[in-house]
């Protein structure tokens, strides 16, 4: 199938789930909706890769994932045919700051179904058998995903934007990482992590609020209380100067080309303004980037930029895709564009256009029960601010012009970027060279370095 | 207590003493139960059939044009054409320039896009439900008005050129994916792919882009689908409106020739740099409108889906010989594929994972599974279909596409009810139908150049 678009999407919005206190200091947050007979439930650590050791990248994720590989009672194999048959799904997602392991169940097996949660989460047996096949499948996937260039990009420029931060580091960890990771790191990590202080519920769907905190506890029976993860990552720093690196990869017709820095963080007074300025410049299909890349010169299929939200500063990433052939100039032209936004920011008309698509379009980030939940879970995890989305509609009416100008101006140096292409060096490099003035340093690495 | 379907007929019968168009005349044609809700159809004078799904959920509203046209009704060396038409219905039209028909949806805060496959194409808007006559108006503008000149066809052959380099020609599945199906077929459609070859991309003129539009983009060639938070009348007001002017045109017959049955095996080789090896094996497989489509999506729950399935167990978790297995029995509307894939694990090779296939293959062709084993598909299929409705875009998507390939807007329910019907001894039958050794297609994927860790090489000062 196929698409006339990508996707491009800005914007966020309002969420207040009914919060729970449990036993031991943990929380539960609850969006309930009985439209469909599905109940969701995302345990998240407070703590995420960032806490992964020196040379133990992936640790938090293996971790996490090895609690489906046996648990008392139930060997791994068992526990897979028990999640199928209830009709229910399990996943674990990881990211710098939080490990979420969402499960989603149809409700007339919620009871068993949480039943068989909870015994994997208190009584984890960490088959060291299990671990090893484990650490294999991760680094035969890492292998893998070397065959999607966009994936390729997106590693090479997180971990040299961020090279010394825990930021630079892949949450799926590297082949020799994942290889070093032990049994008794495992342990360790789930011993001082998976603990009730460190932990949030979340519970969507068809469930009502009066069943919603047994659920919780049973959730937690067999934990410990523990201590919530101390938030110990600095915040990162841009290097100076415009560097070039580009990813060699052999018989590409195309070039994935990614232009980065430091971007914002949803503690900066200047935060929302930078976002919506940042949804005029590359958040929808109506863009400038979409307009001069896509709609006038047909060099790409997508062109967007997207600004991260973490607890700290995370990347702000320019992105598109051209034929190989007119990689150069569409690599310039997306500088040029850079330029002009940060230099001579954004108009009134631009910024009124925005403001009625983002306000407008918050009720497609609230229109589900697991979308709000979400919400909340991002405020608990990330420490956003306790009204980043309940406030945000009124924040970004406030926003003007003037205000969305300034912040990009003020939080951009379009002197000092990362520019990242996926492409057959050979093919592109000098007119990747020529594109962008004022270069300090170019490399090329393999397409299969880490 | 008055009759919801005579009340429905006696509006309609009001609205057409008004109505300014014998086209955009509205005829109510009854109720189809959705779950526990209720889907209501509707036609107008010109063709265009309506169907409206009432969820006031939440405050928006999910609105999609389904056209009965894909790439099934395209032509060797027109190849790709309904895509790229898809791509030219975002842009001008006769009161609406360039760019607009997007900005105007943005500006209400709407998403849109499109889509399209072998036998059909949609369009679908998600707006806020105080907006929907928004899109009611520019659906129908681009329905009978859209402009298709030079600069413009140019210009998006360029995009879909891109798209294409994306999504296949630096994409190792993708063209995989493509060759699989122009080896299995041919004769019918369905061996070129949607997007088209390169060369057809490249050679579209406007003069195509009219001659299709004129020929397909008919109200009586289209469905609009609408579930969300909308007053029924109101909503079916504005569509008469909108669209009543839109006569309708002829639809030629389809002209495809079925696919002969095949009788041989196919083998192919594709070289391309990527990590691994990787296997797809593809048996001919029934239509969605067969009986046996439901049952031989639960044998592929067996032995594909989850961890807990057969192959997947034997392939990646004991004998750790492949990374993933994937099984899909192609949802069209005439007879497709089997597909049943694997990406192989570091230096391990299809050679020692094709007669693991086919040992698979043999034993469900001998004997029959597990209630367990079946069981778990059941469930599996169960909370797919019902992940599928959590949304009204989900809805939506459900009904065109049962409507518009079957004519059955509910069929995402009788589906479930057709899997929990299947018995082990069916799994077996179509086994034994479907999975023939000497009938099928078998393609391999082989890393080249070597793809090794290589050191880096030298930097270069700017």
């Amino acid at each position: 199938m196929t698409a006339a678009k990508a996707r491009t999407r800005a914007g966020a919005p309002v969420a207040s789930p009914m919060r729970f206190d449990l036993p031991g200091g943990a929380l539960a947050l609850l969006e309930t909706s009985h439209d469909v007979p599905l109940v969701s439930f995302v345990v998240t650590l407070r703590c995420g890769s960032a806490v992964d050791p020196p040379g133990k990248a992936g640790l938090a994720r293996i971790a996490m994932r090895m609690l489906r590989r046996g648990c008392e009672g139930f060997t791994s194999e068992k526990i897979d045919f028990r999640i199928d048959v209830l009709g229910a799904e399990m996943a674990v997602d990881t990211s710098h700051s939080s490990v979420a392991v969402h499960a989603q169940v149809i409700a007339r097996n919620l009871e068993p179904f949480v039943g068989l949660v909870a015994t994997m989460l208190s009584a984890p047996t960490f088959p060291a058998d299990e671990l090893e096949r484990l650490k294999r499948e991760s680094v035969a996937e890492i292998v893998e995903a070397r065959d999607s260039d966009r994936v390729v990009a997106q590693k090479a420029l997180q971990r040299t934007l961020f090279e010394g931060h825990p930021y630079s580091l892949s949450s799926g960890g590297t082949v020799p990482s994942v290889q070093n990771i032990t049994r008794e790191d495992v342990v360790a990590f789930y011993e001082r992590y998976v603990v009730r202080r460190n932990i949030v519920i979340g519970i969507a769907g068809d469930v009502t609020a009066a069943k919603a905190p047994s659920i919780g506890e049973r959730l937690l029976a067999g934990l410990r209380e523990g201590e919530a993860a101390p938030d110990a990552v600095a915040e990162p720093t841009m290097r100076p100067g415009r560097r070039l690196l580009v990813v060699d990869k052999p018989e590409r017709t195309q070039t994935q080309i990614l232009v980065g820095t430091v971007g914002t963080s949803p503690h900066d007074d200047d935060h929302v303004p930078f976002v919506v300025s940042n949804a005029v410049f590359g958040g929808t299909f109506t863009s400038r980037l979409m307009k001069e890349i896509r709609s006038k010169r047909g060099w790409s299929y997508g062109a967007s930029a997207r600004a991260g939200v973490d607890r700290r500063r995370q990347s702000w990433v320019l992105w598109t895709f051209p034929a190989a052939e007119d990689s150069g100039p569409c690599l310039k032209l997306s500088i040029e564009l850079m330029d002009a936004w940060v230099d001579g920011g954004v108009t009134p008309r631009e910024i009124a256009f925005i403001q009625r698509y983002l306000v407008r379009s918050h009720a497609f980030d609230i229109d589900t029960a697991s979308k709000r939940l979400h919400q909340g879970l991002d405020v608990e995890c990330l420490s956003l601010p306790a009204d980043y989305f309940s406030g945000w509609t009124d924040r970004v009416r406030a926003v003007t012009p003037e205000s969305a100008s300034a912040a990009v101006k003020n939080r951009l140096r379009t002197d000092d970027l990362l520019v990242v292409v996926v492409g057959t060096a050979a093919q592109v490099l000098e007119p990747l060279r020529s594109a962008v003035p004022r270069l300090s340093e170019v490399s090329v690495v393999p397409f299969d370095a880490e | 207590m008055s009759d919801p379907a005579a009340t429905r007929h006696a509006w309609a019968a009001q609205a057409n003493a008004t109505a300014k168009h014998e086209h955009g005349t509205i005829h109510y044609e009854g109720a189809v139960a959705f779950g526990g809700e209720t889907v209501h159809r509707y036609r107008l004078g010109n063709g265009l059939a309506v169907l409206v799904l009432v969820d006031a959920s939440a405050p928006i509203v999910a609105y999609h044009t389904w056209f009965n046209v894909g790439s099934r009704h395209e032509h060797p060396g027109k190849t790709g054409l309904a895509h790229l038409f898809e791509h030219l219905m975002f842009g001008e039209t006769e009161k609406l320039k360039a760019g607009v028909f997007d900005r105007k949806l943005e500006e209400s805060g709407a998403e849109t896009n499109a889509a399209t496959w072998v036998d059909w194409t949609y369009y679908h808007e998600l707006i806020p439900a105080d907006r929907v006559r928004l899109a009611i108006t520019l659906e129908a503008e681009r329905m009978q008005h859209l402009v298709l000149r030079e600069p413009q066809v140019a210009s998006e052959k360029e995009v879909v050129a891109n798209e294409r380099r994306y999504r296949v020609d630096d994409d190792v599945e993708g063209l995989a994916n493509e060759l699989l199906y122009k080896t299995a077929f041919a004769r019918h459609p369905y061996q070129w792919p949607t997007i088209g070859w390169m060369d057809d991309i490249k050679g579209f003129s406007p003069e195509d882009c009219v001659a299709f539009y004129q020929t397909y983009y008919a109200p009586n060639n289209a469905t609009v689908v609408v579930v969300g938070d909308v007053k029924e009348r109101a909503l079916l007001t504005s569509i008469r409106d909108a669209y009543g002017a839109i006569p309708a045109q002829t639809i030629p017959a389809e002209d495809v020739t079925p696919e002969p049955p095949q009788v041989d095996e196919r083998r192919l080789e594709l070289h391309k740099p990527t990590a691994s090896e990787k296997l797809l094996v593809a048996f001919k497989g029934p239509a969605l409108g067969d009986a046996d489509h439901a049952t031989m999506t639960v044998l592929s729950e067996v032995l594909f889906g989850g961890r807990a399935a057969r192959l997947y167990r034997s392939l990646v978790v004991e004998k750790e010989l492949a990374i993933d297995v994937r099984g899909w029995v192609s949802t069209f509307r005439d007879p497709g594929l089997f597909e049943c894939g694997a990406t192989a694990r570091g230096a391990h090779t299809v050679v020692e994972i094709l007669p693991i296939f086919d040992d698979a293959f043999a034993r469900v062709r001998a004997d029959v599974v597990g209630e367990d084993e079946l069981a778990r598909a059941k469930a599996r299929l169960e909370l797919g279909s019902l992940q599928q409705l959590e949304t009204v875009s989900g809805k939506a998507e459900q009904i065109g596409f049962f409507e518009t390939v079957l004519g059955e807007p509910d069929h995402a329910f009788r589906r479930v009810e057709a899997y929990r019907r299947v018995t082990t001894s069916d799994l077996r039958r179509v086994a034994r139908r479907y999975l023939v050794d000497g009938a099928r297609t078998v393609l391999r994927v082989m890393p080249e150049p070597v793809m090794t860790t290589s050191s880096a090489s030298a930097a270069a000062p700017p």
